[in-house]
């Protein structure tokens, strides 16, 4: 699987190459800034970008903003965005555009090497990823009339690890469940949330995104 | 020599000129009785000369008085015509039309004593010209002079030529109309521009003035045209009268400025009455001064600034249309007026001496608005550059020590999964991940260093400042501190960030051999000064540091002042309030 790493921090860019690579990532290209990363992309037109939110030269949002070029103009790259802070806002909007392909995570969570891979990966294979954080933020905002109220809390921890973009294979093995109570549970949500339930996961993301956000 | 007793020396000597003259016209051979002849030197010489002596020494800086002993002088001199030694009589025809130029200059350049338009110096000037080379010439040609048989003779004769004479006389006298004419234009429209309560001194003036103008001109007319002797006499009579009564018409037109710029005084007052409930101190200056437009302005205390009522700052304009408001020798305001107002200084004086006691409250208004919005401005700046330092620290936090916190994570998490099957590999990256932390914490209390020095807390502003002096790179003593401090915690956390800011530019732009940091009491302030000996060019409306710096100490009430010439240094100084302890 080929990857394109942009990260302005040569120290977290080599650690994050280091890390793919032994997870058998072929990692074909390295960008200290967005111009840079559109021009490898283009050159190497990889499965997947992982791409840090702040790069120069304002150090604000170049990273996001690289990403939905890269999306727009090259539909086969997938693209993980690496962000030092959690802002659902900038997340939503990356992920509605297209849910497919795209993830959005917290730099901390590259240390946690295995399920970095994991979702690296998930989204180089056209899935989706989301911040916990994000999910949880999403999920902690209060609305009148919650239906969420009537959800139980395995339910909502299912309804987490689907908005983070996981699929039942891996929501089972998390909660160490089988994939069938898994597909109870979701029925069961999208009844609740009054949701039609959608085969792919990543479309699953997008309703229940779309549901949280409202 | 002094003005008085230049004016000594000119009253004498006009008072012998007088009696000179008056003596040769006495024991004359020729013509008729002498008797008039003394009468109206002596009459219209010396009223313009005591006049002028009079306005002269009232107002030494206002020419009126000069222009006064001058006509009287010219008079009386030009009564030499009439007289029967030859070079003397000579010279006196020479100068016989002078005093009507120096009368001429006189009504233009009433009541201030300057000529104010290009076109009134021009028509003086050409007036000097016309009665004194138009005299010259014509008594070169004309044998004549005057026109009687026993006569003595012309001494600058060179010819006798009536023709040439003839027409010599006519272009002079054709000049002198015109000159004449546009002298009562000029006066018509400095009449026109006067405010009313100068009229009333002006009246007297440029009304006598201007009828003796007209008979000045109907007689040379007369002379001219009709060459009827009869017409010629009762004309230039009428115009001898109103030539006498100019002085008596100045002694009355200052009585007449008295009047009015009484009643300016009593329009104030009545106004400054009516003041507190509906009318400015503004409004009843502009009503007594008839000029609607005027502004006051204040000073503001122990600045070099000036507000207008509403606090705003304001630029004073220059020259004539200012006149200072003092109270105890001090300068509080000023009030700004149209300029020809400053012919009447007096007036001026007067209301802005009346004028000082009752803007006082609208003075402390002022500067009570004046600091309101100083501190609302630095309140919003103060706001800002908050909100700055709160993005660079965020920045700072996470590109700085996050970043590394994370790379170290990494490092630490690829280090455990190689513990077992390649252990050299970990070791190396537990090694890298070491530095990692060490960096991370240096960076940590970099940043903390910068919202709040621990030492400025622990030991106060003394070692604080010499913790800054040490780092620096450029040499820098500190003078003062210990003696100066404590200050109050707030003062010396300012006092603080003004010497670390001012130390960092000196290291950054001054090229400095050598920096001093001064800190001591002055009253109830903190003065901290701190001043290099670079390249100076520093300007505090550029560049967000000195800017906020400016703000910080503003926000405390200070003020932050800047010296920094191109070449000569910077002297950054604060001067901050610290009433309390």
């Amino acid at each position: 699987m080929r990857v394109v790493v942009a990260d302005d921090s040569v120290l977290l860019r080599e650690g994050l190459v280091r890390l793919l690579a032994e997870d058998g990532f072929d990692v074909v290209g390295q960008a200290g800034d967005a111009e840079d990363l559109l021009r490898k992309v283009g050159a190497h037109r990889p499965d997947v970008a992982v791409v840090d939110v702040r790069m120069p030269p304002t150090h604000t949002d170049e990273g996001l903003r690289a990403a939905a070029e890269i999306r727009e103009r090259y539909p086969e790259t997938a693209v993980l965005v690496l962000s030092q802070v959690i802002e659902p806002g900038s997340a939503l909007e990356l992920l509605t555009a297209s849910a497919e392909g795209v993830g959005y995570l917290l730099k901390d969570r590259v240390a946690d090497i295995d399920r970095f891979t994991e979702a690296v990966r998930r989204v180089a294979d056209g899935g989706s990823a989301l911040d916990p954080e994000v999910v949880s933020t999403l999920l902690g905002r209060h609305r009148r009339d919650d239906p969420l109220a009537d959800i139980t809390a395995r339910e909502r921890e299912v309804l987490s690890l689907m908005a983070e973009g996981r699929s039942n294979q891996a929501i089972a093995e998390q909660l160490v469940v089988t994939e069938r109570a898994v597909e109870k549970h979701v029925t069961s949500i999208f009844g609740k949330l009054g949701l039609t339930p959608a085969a792919e996961d990543h479309r699953r993301v997008l309703a229940v995104l779309a549901y949280l956000r409202a | 020599m002094s003005t008085r007793r230049l004016l000594w020396l000119v009253g004498i000597a006009g008072v012998a000129l007088g009696v000179g003259v008056s003596t040769l016209l006495a024991t004359r051979h020729f013509g008729d009785q002498a008797g008039g002849d003394v009468a109206a030197t002596l009459l219209i010489g010396w009223s313009f000369l005591g006049t002028g002596l009079f306005a002269w020494a009232s107002r030494p800086n206002n020419r009126i008085g000069a222009l006064m002993v001058g006509v009287g002088t010219s008079w009386m001199v030009g009564m030499l015509a009439n007289t029967d030694i030859p070079l003397l009589f000579s010279i006196g025809v020479l100068l016989s039309a002078l005093p009507y130029a120096f009368v001429v200059h006189l009504l233009l350049a009433y009541p201030s004593g300057r000529l104010r338009s290009v076109l009134a110096r021009r028509v003086v000037m050409v007036t000097y010209v016309d009665v004194l080379l138009g005299s010259l010439l014509f008594q070169a040609f004309d044998a004549n002079i005057p026109d009687k048989a026993d006569a003595p003779a012309n001494v600058f004769l060179i010819a006798d030529n009536p023709g040439l004479s003839n027409a010599i006389l006519i272009v002079v006298t054709g000049i002198g109309l015109a000159l004449v004419a546009m002298a009562g234009v000029l006066i018509a429209r400095r009449w026109r521009a006067a405010p009313r309560v100068q009229r009333r001194g002006l009246a007297p003036v440029l009304w006598t003035g201007c009828l003796f103008l007209a008979t000045l001109a109907l007689t040379l007319v007369a002379d001219g045209l009709t060459k009827s002797e009869e017409l010629e006499e009762a004309f230039g009579g009428f115009a001898l009268i109103f030539f006498l009564a100019v002085p008596y018409a100045y002694l009355a037109g200052l009585l007449g400025l008295g009047w009015s710029r009484g009643q300016a005084m009593g329009a104030l007052m009545g106004g400054l009455n009516a003041a507190q409930e509906r009318q400015s101190v503004r409004d009843a200056i502009a009503d007594s001064l008839d000029d609607p437009r005027v502004v006051v302005v204040f000073k503001r205390p122990e600045r070099d600034e000036w507000v207008d009522a509403q606090g705003q700052r304001v630029e004073l304009p220059q020259g004539r249309e200012v006149t200072a408001i003092s109270r105890d020798g001090e300068v509080v305001g000023a009030i700004v007026h149209r300029p020809s107002l400053s012919d009447d200084p007096e007036l001026l004086q007067g209301v802005a001496d009346a004028a000082a006691l009752a803007l006082e409250n609208e003075r402390l208004e002022a500067e009570l608005r004046a600091r309101v919005k100083e501190l609302q401005e630095s309140r919003a700046n103060i706001i800002a550059f908050g909100l700055a330092e709160r993005r660079r620290l965020e920045r700072d936090l996470h590109d700085g020590a996050q970043q590394r916190l994370v790379a170290l994570s990494l490092q630490v998490n690829l280090a455990r999964a190689k513990l077992e099957d390649d252990p050299a590999t970990a070791a190396r990256l537990l090694d890298s991940a070491r530095d990692e932390l060490r960096q991370a914490l240096e960076e940590l209390r970099e940043l903390a260093r910068g919202i709040h020095p621990a030492i400025l807390t622990d030991q106060g502003l003394g070692p604080a400042v010499e913790a800054l002096a040490q780092r620096s790179p450029v040499p820098v003593e500190v003078e003062g501190v210990e003696e100066a401090t404590p200050l109050p915690s707030q003062v010396e956390a300012v006092a603080y960030f003004v010497v670390a800011e001012s130390l960092t530019n000196v290291a950054k732009y001054a090229s400095a051999s050598h920096a001093t940091v001064r800190v001591r009491r002055m009253d109830d302030h903190a003065v901290v000064e701190v001043s290099d000996d670079g390249v100076g060019g520093a300007d505090a409306t550029r560049g967000t540091g000195l800017r906020g710096l400016a703000d910080r100490v503003a926000a405390l009430d200070g003020q932050l002042r800047i010296e920094s010439p191109t070449g000569g240094g910077t002297v950054v100084r604060a001067y901050i309030p610290c009433a309390s302890s």
